[in-house]
């Protein structure tokens, strides 16, 4: 029920804080009780091997000491030993690394609250690909949050004609693409000042848009949706629209061919889309060779570009099906 | 010196009734540790599903064997998992050990049995799926091991357990008279 004290402030600065480091090793659970600093505005912690334990917070980077203060020099830091990674891996994956085989491969995990931990170290390949990874020595833990209201100003561009528009976000990493999906798909679900509500579908291939946890999910998505954790974007907008005859089928970081295919068959059956890709502008998509055929025959109806100058999140431009300017809806603060 | 005899002859009937009784709870006894252990078999069968098919991590999957039954075991389960979810700072084979140290002393689990069962915990959660299916045949091996000798000289046993116990008593008479 994270999500019911999400909008307490001082609630889930506790909830955040003591949840979040119980995935941490001893030593390293000891540091961050110490730090003083609001969880709510930190984005990433990160941790190598033999260097600095490292804080994003408020999108800027700090030192953490052993004492819990946050600095601007690595003199004093905390470093991180071959244990403490090892130590947080068994954590983070529930003392079960063979459960997360397939997300080791992807090399990132999906923890309960939504949280990814991004790993990276030696890699076992074969002629199949990526087998596993060994000898995992960064750590890089990325927090999720929820905000809801982000997409408050976003939320008029996306309707037309008494319709949901097929609505693309186009972001960089780090920008809040994800967070501003799940308002909208809140939003959509619940119903607005704009439109009633409408039955969403969700994708959620890598557990962060609903966070579930043993199938229920953690984030507020509304009281019409019905997500499909963990599976294969591609595989499960074909399952969503034959079981659960969505309105709005909403996917998160879209990419390949088959999920272009998928996106393509959910358009057709009648459902409205609502994706996100990685990406820094129209252009941007637009020279990138899966992606580009999308724009060039107007798929999508909407665009929502994010940038991250001054801060994550700030909505740059909203564009229409042809690329065209429909101006900027002001900017809002919100993290990914 | 009818109340004297009458006496002894009470005195030798409780004797015997008393290695009896003691006979044939050695013989439940040993039935009893041989139906614990037909029960730990199935559990691992179910622990084996839950991590090979539902892919679940050791703490959902001890959870949810847990829940489906009733009895030590299945608590002893329970109480993993939840010191699982707690994540307290300790690795799973020390948890796994300690949740083994608390079980009933007085239970029927024979110290081999514990040893066996805490061995298991040393590399459970270790490397990947088929790492898990190899550990836990290996031990349901173990188990069938056991349970096939236990099964092998469970009437022999019950049966010398209770003969004993009421010769026992009749040999205690004897001496006592």
């Amino acid at each position: 029920m994270a999500w019911l004290l999400g909008y307490r402030r001082g609630g889930i600065f506790i909830d955040i804080k003591d949840n979040l480091i119980r995935i941490f090793s001893k030593d390293i659970r000891n540091v961050l009780r110490q730090v003083s600093v609001d969880f709510e505005q930190v984005q990433e912690i990160r941790l190598r091997v033999h260097s600095p334990l490292l804080m994003i917070h408020n999108n800027h980077e700090f030192y953490i000491t052993a004492d819990g203060r946050l600095g601007k020099t690595a003199g004093n830091s905390f470093r991180v030993s071959p244990k403490d990674i090892k130590e947080t891996l068994e954590y983070i994956s529930e003392y079960s690394l063979y459960a997360f085989e397939e997300e080791i491969k992807q090399g990132f995990i999906t923890i309960q609250g939504g949280h990814r931990i991004g790993i990276a170290g030696k890699v076992v390949a074969d002629q199949n690909g990526i087998r596993s990874m060994k000898f995992i020595s960064f750590v890089n833990v990325r927090l999720s949050h929820q905000i809801r209201g982000c997409a408050d100003k976003v939320l008029p561009y996306l309707f037309g004609h008494g319709k949901v528009l097929h609505t693309l976000l186009v972001s960089a990493p780090r920008c809040g693409k994800t967070t501003l999906l799940r308002d909208i798909i809140r939003q959509l679900s619940d119903g607005s000042n704009w439109h009633p509500g409408v039955t969403v579908g969700v994708v959620d291939e890598r557990s962060e848009i609903g966070a579930c946890y043993q199938g229920v999910p953690q984030n507020d998505l509304g009281i019409r949706t019905d997500i499909l954790d963990c599976c294969p974007k591609a595989l499960g907008m074909m399952m969503l629209i034959r079981t659960m005859s969505p309105q709005v089928v909403a996917v998160d970081e879209i990419g390949s061919q088959e999920e272009l295919e998928a996106m393509e068959y959910a358009m057709n059956c009648g459902c409205r889309l609502i994706a996100t890709v990685h990406g820094t502008s129209m252009e941007d998509i637009r020279q990138k060779p899966v992606l580009k055929k999308m724009v060039q025959e107007r798929w999508f109806e909407r665009y929502v570009v994010l940038n991250s100058q001054g801060g994550p999140g700030n909505v740059d431009q909203v564009y229409d099906a042809r690329g065209t300017r429909l101006g900027l809806p002001g900017r809002k603060d919100y993290d990914n | 010196m009818t109340i004297s005899l009458l006496l002894k002859v009470a005195g030798c009937g409780m004797v015997v009734a008393g290695t009896s009784g003691y006979g044939s709870w050695m013989a439940a006894n040993y039935r009893q540790r041989l139906n614990l252990l037909l029960q730990l078999r199935q559990m691992v069968f179910l622990l084996k599903g839950q991590i090979l098919y539902a892919n679940a991590p050791l703490a959902e999957a001890f959870e949810a064997v847990g829940k489906r039954m009733e009895g030590m075991l299945p608590e002893f389960f329970l109480q993993v998992a939840g010191r699982l979810y707690g994540q307290q700072g300790k690795t799973f084979c020390e948890i796994w050990k300690e949740e083994v140290g608390q079980i009933d002393p007085e239970s029927v689990l024979a110290n081999t049995d514990r040893q066996s069962l805490a061995a298991l915990g040393e590399h459970l959660g270790y490397l990947d799926r088929d790492m898990q299916e190899r550990n836990l045949l290996l031990y349901l091996e173990q188990l069938d091991l056991v349970i096939r000798g236990l099964r092998e000289r469970q009437e022999e046993r019950c049966r010398l357990y209770t003969s004993l116990g009421v010769m026992g008593g009749l040999f205690l008479t004897v001496l006592i008279l």
